[in-house]
């Protein structure tokens, strides 16, 4: 199945950022906006939810740190105790060097993966531009046709109001 | 914009707290100087090295924004600027206790048989002119450094002239430099000293980490408050708070660090020379502290400052911001008290009328300076920038 979506080509951030303000505001589906940099405020003007990536970094990092914690406990206690300048056994003091750069690197490696799972840019995947080059100078606004109300008109009419250069309409494949 | 804009007047009954507080403060010194001479010292120290730790806080925070090139901090710098006001204050305490009552230090007047098992290099280092005279350096430095960077960030609300933020930033990166090696120096000769025989290398970073902390926790609680009560309603936003939070969160983290490290060698190795300093604060009462400090000073503001939205929150910066400024407290308490209050730790009149004090007399300080001057910087080209910044 492929979908109808409307790219409108804008030249400056300000227009982009009212333009992506105002499409979301009149009930358009905007399946996505491409800039050539970040810009600041596009998050809230698409109305994003918050990324959850620091929840998935905050519960790696515990994780990394309690199941390290309990490796060291079991392997000076239980497996192989070693005396070591007559300390006690689960010296805790010890343990927490080794256990503070384990809960960074499974913090850090976890939200990298989890980021390139989200963000779909595992190795082979195809990139799901609208248009090659989209993203080399110009602030694309991407709309979709989601339902039998949308009228390519209006759509025009709306985006022209914000010095739109050009309205391309273009059929995408629907990602499987 | 006109300066007129930018004008603090205070509400006369917060004066008047801040007034009653300090002048408890010094009713409790003068009272305790003759009633209590042995505790009142050392907690005149605690004082005096808080009020100055938190004035060089400010300038380091000032300094740290000029050789950076940040441009964020410019609408809030007078509160850093105002806070090194108290340097002044801090330094005229410290000067007392060196001038009259320098017995402080134990191995002070200790004669060369008594100061047996002391390294030659100690030996030359701490003796009296040479302890004087490194004190009197390093004092002499910091309120040189903040008497210019300060009077040249005020120049600039006239003139506006970009050389102004030139110089300051000359003027900085020399401070940042000559702060890093003199406070190390400072706060091993009037601190670590206090117990001659035990030595720890890392003490001065240690000390530093709780300054920025606590410095910055000072700052955000000033933030908040001239936010709300108008006089930075339309230049500070919740993107700055944001960044003083991160900050709070990346140098409480930073304390934490340099704490563990300091415990973790002298634990590792544990040779008796240096464990007699964690023996006489991990046992009894003083244990209780001990494991108190690391939970308000990094476990409290590290787990509550971690979700973005708590540190665009005034509510929970300022909360986390007193949390912070009370490990401060404890933190400097642990490092001063032990060897004068043995074997129990001490807290009465004396010790809560010196918190006070020093509380009242941070504020009166740091709010007089801010009617010295705009409370935006006016002129200085980074302004816009700051105005308009999004974290």
């Amino acid at each position: 199945m492929s979908r109808r979506v409307f790219l409108g080509i804008f030249g400056n951030e300000e227009d982009i950022l009212a333009a992506t303000r105002a499409a979301r505001e009149a009930g358009y589906k905007i399946s996505d906006v491409y800039t050539p940099h970040a810009v600041h405020g596009l998050d809230a003007a698409l109305g994003l939810r918050r990324s959850r990536l620091p929840w998935i970094c905050f519960l790696a990092g515990l994780t990394g740190a309690v199941l390290k914690v309990w490796f060291e406990f079991w392997t000076t206690m239980v497996d192989w105790p070693v005396n070591v300048g007559g300390k006690p056994w689960n010296s805790l003091p010890a343990f927490v060097p080794v256990t503070f750069e384990v809960m960074v690197l499974s913090a850090g490696v976890t939200t990298l993966f989890a980021f390139l799972v989200v963000a779909r840019l595992w190795p082979g995947h195809k990139p799901a531009l609208p248009q090659p080059g989209i993203t080399d100078d110009r602030f694309v606004l991407a709309l979709e046709e989601a339902d039998a109300a949308f009228d390519a008109a209006r759509v025009r009419r709306l985006l022209e109001k914000f010095h739109v250069v050009e309205v391309e309409e273009h059929l995408q494949e629907e990602a499987a | 914009m006109t300066s007129e804009q930018f004008d603090l007047t205070p509400a006369p009954q917060t004066v008047g707290l801040f007034r009653a507080f300090a002048a408890l403060g010094g009713l409790t010194v003068l009272l305790g100087l003759f009633l209590a001479p042995q505790r009142m010292w050392p907690d005149l120290l605690f004082g005096s090295y808080a009020l100055l730790c938190l004035g060089l806080a400010g300038l380091f925070f000032v300094a740290l924004q000029y050789v950076s090139g940040a441009s964020w901090s410019v609408a809030l710098r007078r509160v850093p600027e105002a806070m090194a006001a108290t340097l002044p204050v801090g330094a005229a305490g410290l000067a007392v206790i060196l001038l009259v009552k320098p017995s402080l230090w134990p191995w002070l007047g200790m004669s060369w048989q008594a100061a047996e098992g002391y390294l030659g290099f100690k030996r030359v280092w701490l003796s009296q002119g040479f302890f004087l005279a490194r004190s009197a350096v390093y004092l002499a430095v910091w309120l040189a450094f903040a008497l210019a960077i300060v009077r040249t960030s005020r120049q600039q609300d006239a003139s506006g002239a970009p050389e102004l933020t030139r110089r300051n930033i000359r003027l900085s990166t020399a401070f940042v430099i000559i702060f890093s090696l003199t406070f190390c120096l400072a706060s091993s000769d009037w601190i670590m000293s206090l117990e001659p025989k035990w030595y720890s290398t890392i003490f001065g970073v240690y000390n530093f980490a709780g300054l920025f902390t606590s410095g910055l926790a000072a700052m955000a609680l000033l933030v908040v408050w001239l936010q709300r009560t108008g006089a930075l309603k339309h230049s500070v936003t919740r993107d700055h708070l944001q960044d003083l939070g991160t900050l709070i969160l990346a140098f409480s983290t930073f304390w934490a660090y340099i704490w563990f490290s300091q415990y973790m060698l002298i634990w590792y190795a544990n040779l008796p020379e240096e464990t007699i300093y964690f023996i006489r604060r991990a046992h009894g009462y003083w244990k209780t502290l001990f494991l108190l400090n690391f939970i308000i000073n990094w476990v409290v503001p590290f787990l509550a400052l971690l979700p973005r939205g708590n540190k665009r929150n005034p509510r929970v910066l300022v909360t986390i911001s007193i949390v912070v400024l009370l490990g401060r407290a404890l933190d400097l308490y642990l490092m001063i008290l032990p060897p004068f209050s043995g074997a129990q730790p001490v807290f009465g009149i004396w010790e809560a009328g010196v918190l006070l004090g020093t509380v009242g007399l941070f504020a009166l300080v740091v709010l007089r300076a801010l009617r010295q001057a705009p409370l935006v910087p006016i002129g200085d080209p980074f302004l816009p920038e700051s105005l308009h910044y999004h974290a």
